[in-house]
């Protein structure tokens, strides 16, 4: 069964790739979005299965040199092949109307939704593949459909400049996975994930786990290897950058995940590294995701964020592992993993969001946009609910990982003995940080982008969305809804999943004190009850003020009668002392030149100021000049002359054969 | 629910005792204890202006703020009493849904589109998220010492043994009260009776509010004093029998209320460029009652 709607997954793969072309050019978006929805399916139903049964082994080819190749369902990979689909399929319909506009590129467009179920199907058999050498395969497939996705806009230079330093990232982190496969391949002789584990039980686990940390790290761009995001999302077409933001980030953690289950030894140190680097990911994240003042930009650096929160989860997970405190363990994991989920919603929403302001008004500028909310009231109203989920509080779902976050570093504090003390409570800190900053850096986008008067003129006045584009927004927010309101029901899912983590444990009620299931299923009643306190005061406000006089006035300007756009606050003041507070990490470049003493009729001047990444400007502009200014005493080997590069070739071919005679290599 | 209802009484007469003692300290008689609530009462009955800028956001907004505040103070316990609300780790849904109202109150000062509003706005945001670390270090100490994670059992069992819990006390009370100050925007942070918009953080931001708007507003600020000092009060009154709390309760607002007072007649405001590096040394004192809690429990033996 399971087999057979594998199969079918596959055919209709190809089924689509072959008939989208055929297509007439008006049919072709939604076509897509149908075999997305068939394949979506296709996979759902074995891994619904899973979720609430056993695993099931889907192929199983053997050979032998590789070792078995496999294809396996698992609970892990169940829980990411269900949010990769559910991403995929609002983003395919979101696609249908953010591809309008781009009807006229026909065959661009084609080669576009052949290359999104590629896409599609390639990161569920990243989900599925159990074997190095299958998963190395999938893993490429999912990076160059995914680059060619990005480069849509490729006649862009910026657009084009941004995917190819996506592709080069991403290979030198298929660099580190594939060494890392390699090394297990030659101590243990099998590509299998289950060798894997073999190789973690009989040597020292820290040294692998770091060469598949940074691999995977890169795909979910921890700092420091996080600075493919900020140029990659931009560029990429918005439904792109929400499916990339919303799972394909999620694939490095899935990636990590792995790992830590196949780990045996070192948990401790490594939950420590894992954690230590999740929180400063999650501080540096946020803190350029507040200054910066291209807003899809921002979002991006609000994904580096979340990932620093999904990585606490995981490091916490570690730590109760290292220590045999099961609790811990769970709660760690069962966060990081539903804020994976909540991460891709809101993440999702808030890009297709982003995308139809960048359409409506071609600027991803903040400071030249305001007062959208009066001319597209419903996106603003998504995009508000989307930030308010994103910065963690309640009613949406947000809250409901960051509680269980929160939950679990307290246990963390109370259980374990006073060598990680420090470190709980440096991370609760942490946490607390990034919650404070992730509200002003929303408050400052939506006020900046929605609020106030419009602070540039459109010729062409902003419209609100068409529905298909407005439709996968709702149905995610009501998504969100629930699990803000029933975290319960989802809790109980995603503890399914941890528990198979465990095997000692039968039933999560055993290490799960009931009350902290209590405080879960209180805190949905608990927003629901703020909900309807809310309905009801706001009632009896329109109740009393039914009757009371009511003017419209302009705002006050301290009497000042004449008003323009350009006096209210902008967004870069409204993040300017943050900012300023924390120089040494968001680096502000000013670029203007002083009125000197002499000019008594200063003529007009330009003023420039931008916010650059410390890690790409301090450290990789560095070493890459540095290292340019090196490799260019070997230029001479680069001289164009097709003899001398034949003559190379020669050259190695008889040292590879001098070495084999004497024996050296 | 007995916390609630103590809390709504006192935030009755919680601003008449600041204005009442600021007013003895400068030498004036000052109006009775009640006036601001029959301000608040008198605001409730007019009617508004609105911006033309403004949408639905700036409407709904004041609603939201209140709401959060009355859900918050559901949180806080009396005693032995629960609040009305009352699980694990509630302290972490006590922040963020203050935080609900912090987010609709900045966002609907951004609505307005005013250059002053804005300012006042992303000094709010600031400052919060600077004290935000401060009361969570603080409560991690207070689950650490007691081993309980809800408002309720960590009061219910703090008890002051050694010498070093009552420097904690002290030290747990400082965070609280500057918190305060913090939250609602009073005197070392910022001055409420300025006259001057640019040096105005809260009140700044509700320029353009007006009629029963307003007076939500200013009726949620004297609803939020009275919930931390409810919190204070809480840090001393331990498991003793109604009898004795409800007094120590009462006592414990009344001195708050004063301390305050005298505290804005004797400060001067913290300049505002330099607010951010004197809430963050806030945090450095909550590290303190930190690492007085590892001292109680013998971590450095």
């Amino acid at each position: 069964m399971t087999e057979s709607l594998f199969f079918i997954s596959i055919l209709l793969l190809v089924a689509g790739i072959i008939s989208i072309p055929l297509l007439p050019h008006y049919l072709r978006a939604r076509v897509n979005f149908i075999f997305v929805f068939l394949i979506a399916i296709a996979s759902c139903v074995p891994a619904v299965k899973v979720l609430s049964g056993d695993c099931i082994d889907i192929i199983t080819c053997k050979t032998n040199v590789f070792g078995n190749i496999i294809f396996h369902l698992d609970r892990l990979s169940s829980w990411f092949i269900l949010i990769i689909n559910l991403t995929c399929i609002n983003g395919a319909f979101y696609g249908i109307g953010y591809m309008q506009p781009y009807h006229q590129q026909r065959s661009n467009l084609s080669m576009h939704w052949m290359l999104y179920l590629l896409f599609q199907s390639s990161m569920l058999w990243v989900c599925m593949a159990q074997n190095g050498l299958a998963f190395l395969i999938v893993w490429e497939l999912m990076s160059l459909s995914s680059f060619l996705l990005v480069i849509f806009e490729h006649q862009n230079k910026s657009t084009l400049k941004a995917g190819i330093n996506y592709l080069v990232q991403m290979h030198i982190g298929v660099l580190f996975l594939t060494t890392a496969f390699i090394w297990v391949y030659f101590s243990e002789g099998s590509f299998e994930f289950s060798s894997i584990k073999n190789f973690f039980s009989s040597h020292s686990n820290l040294g692998l786990f770091l060469l598949f940390f940074i691999g995977f790290g890169i795909k979910a761009e921890f700092i420091p290897l996080h600075s493919w995001l900020p140029q990659a999302h931009p560029a990429a077409p918005s439904h792109i950058s929400g499916v990339m933001s919303g799972v394909i980030v999620k694939l490095g953690i899935y990636g990590i995940f792995r790992i830590v289950l196949l780990l045996r030894q070192d948990f401790t140190i490594i939950g420590e590294i894992v954690i230590v680097i999740s929180v400063l990911t999650g501080l540096y994240g946020v803190l350029n995701a507040a200054v910066l003042r291209d807003y899809k930009r921002m979002l991006a650096y609000c994904t580096i964020e979340n990932i620093g929160i999904i990585g606490i989860g995981i490091g916490l997970g570690l730590i109760g592992m290292g220590n045999g405190n099961m609790l811990l363990q769970i709660l760690g994991f069962t966060a990081a993993l539903l804020h994976t989920l909540n991460h891709s919603l809101f993440k999702s929403l808030l890009f297709f969001n982003a995308g139809f302001v960048h359409q409506q008004t071609q600027t991803t500028d903040m400071e030249k946009l305001g007062g959208l909310i009066h001319t597209m009231p419903q996106s603003a109203m998504l995009f508000l609910m989307g930030a308010l989920a994103i910065s963690g509080l309640p009613p949406f779902n947000g809250f409901v990982s960051e509680f269980l976050l929160y939950s679990s570093l307290i246990t963390g504090i109370n259980s374990i003995g006073n060598t990680y003390v420090i470190l709980m409570v440096s991370s609760l800190t942490g946490l607390a940080i990034i919650g404070g900053i992730s509200m002003l850096t929303f408050t400052k986008s939506f006020g900046t982008i929605f609020l106030g008067v419009p602070r540039t003129y459109f010729h062409q006045r902003p419209r609100e969305a068409g529905w298909i584009m407005r439709l996968p927004q709702y149905f995610i927010l009501a998504i969100m809804l629930s699990i803000g309101l029933l975290p319960q029901l989802y809790l109980s899912i995603v503890q399914g999943i941890v528990s198979s983590f465990t095997p000692s444990v039968t039933s999560i009620n055993e290490v799960m004190p009931a009350s902290l299931l209590g405080s879960i299923s209180a805190i949905g009643k608990f927003t629901l009850l703020f909900i309807l306190l809310l309905i009801l005061i706001y009632f009896i406000r329109t109740r009393v003020t039914r009757s009371h006089p009511v003017s419209v006035d302009s705002t006050w300007r301290c009497g000042y009668t004449a008003p323009s756009p350009r006096m209210q606050y902008s967004g870069k003041s409204y993040s300017n002392s943050l900012g300023k507070l924390l120089s040494f990490v968001v680096i502000e470049k000013k670029k203007y030149k002083k009125i000197q003493v002499n000019e008594i009729f200063p003529a007009e001047r330009k003023y420039s100021s931008n916010y650059n990444d410390f890690f790409m400007t301090r450290i990789f502009n560095r070493t890459v000049s540095q290292l340019l200014y090196f490799l260019d005493y070997f230029q001479f080997i680069q001289n164009g002359k097709i003899q001398s590069y034949i003559l190379y070739g020669i050259f190695f071919i008889v040292l590879v054969f001098l070495g084999t005679i004497f024996n050296i290599i | 629910m007995i916390s609630f209802i103590l809390i709504i009484i006192t935030s009755l007469f919680f601003g008449g005792i600041i204005i009442r003692t600021k007013s003895i300290t400068s030498g004036r008689k000052g109006p009775g204890i009640f006036q601001p609530i029959k301000d608040i009462i008198r605001l409730l009955k007019k009617g508004s202006v609105y911006s033309k800028t403004t949408s639905f956001i700036f409407q709904i907004a004041p609603s939201i703020y209140i709401t959060s505040v009355i859900m918050a103070i559901m949180i806080i316990p009396f005693g032995g009493y629960k609040g009305i609300i009352s699980f694990k780790g509630d302290f972490v849904f006590f922040a963020y849904v203050l935080g609900v109202g912090k987010f609709f109150n900045i966002i609907s000062a951004l609505d307005t589109g005013s250059s002053f509003e804005g300012m006042g706005a992303s000094r709010e945001a600031l400052f919060s998220m600077f004290a935000e670390p401060a009361f969570f270090i603080l409560m991690g100490s207070l689950t650490l010492l007691t081993g309980h994670t809800s408002f309720q059992q960590i009061f219910a069992s703090l008890h002051f043994g050694s010498y070093i819990s009552y420097i904690l006390g002290v030290l747990a009370t400082f965070v609280l009260v500057m918190i305060t100050m913090v939250e609602n925007s009073r005197m070392p942070i910022d001055d409420p009776t300025t006259h001057l918009e640019l040096t105005m953080i809260h009140e700044v931001m509700i320029l353009d509010n007006s009629g029963f708007d307003l007076g939500m507003i200013l009726y949620a600020t004297n609803l939020k004093f009275a919930m931390y000092g409810a919190l204070i009060a809480n840090l001393f009154m331990g498991t003793f029998p109604l009898y004795l709390t409800i007094p120590i309760f009462f006592g414990m607002q009344m001195l708050f209320a004063i301390a305050i007072g005298l505290l804005e007649s004797f400060t001067a405001r913290f300049r505002m460029n330099h607010n951010a590096q004197y809430i963050l040394a806030l945090s450095s004192v909550s590290l303190l009652i930190f690492l007085g809690v590892l001292l109680i429990l013998g971590q450095f033996s």
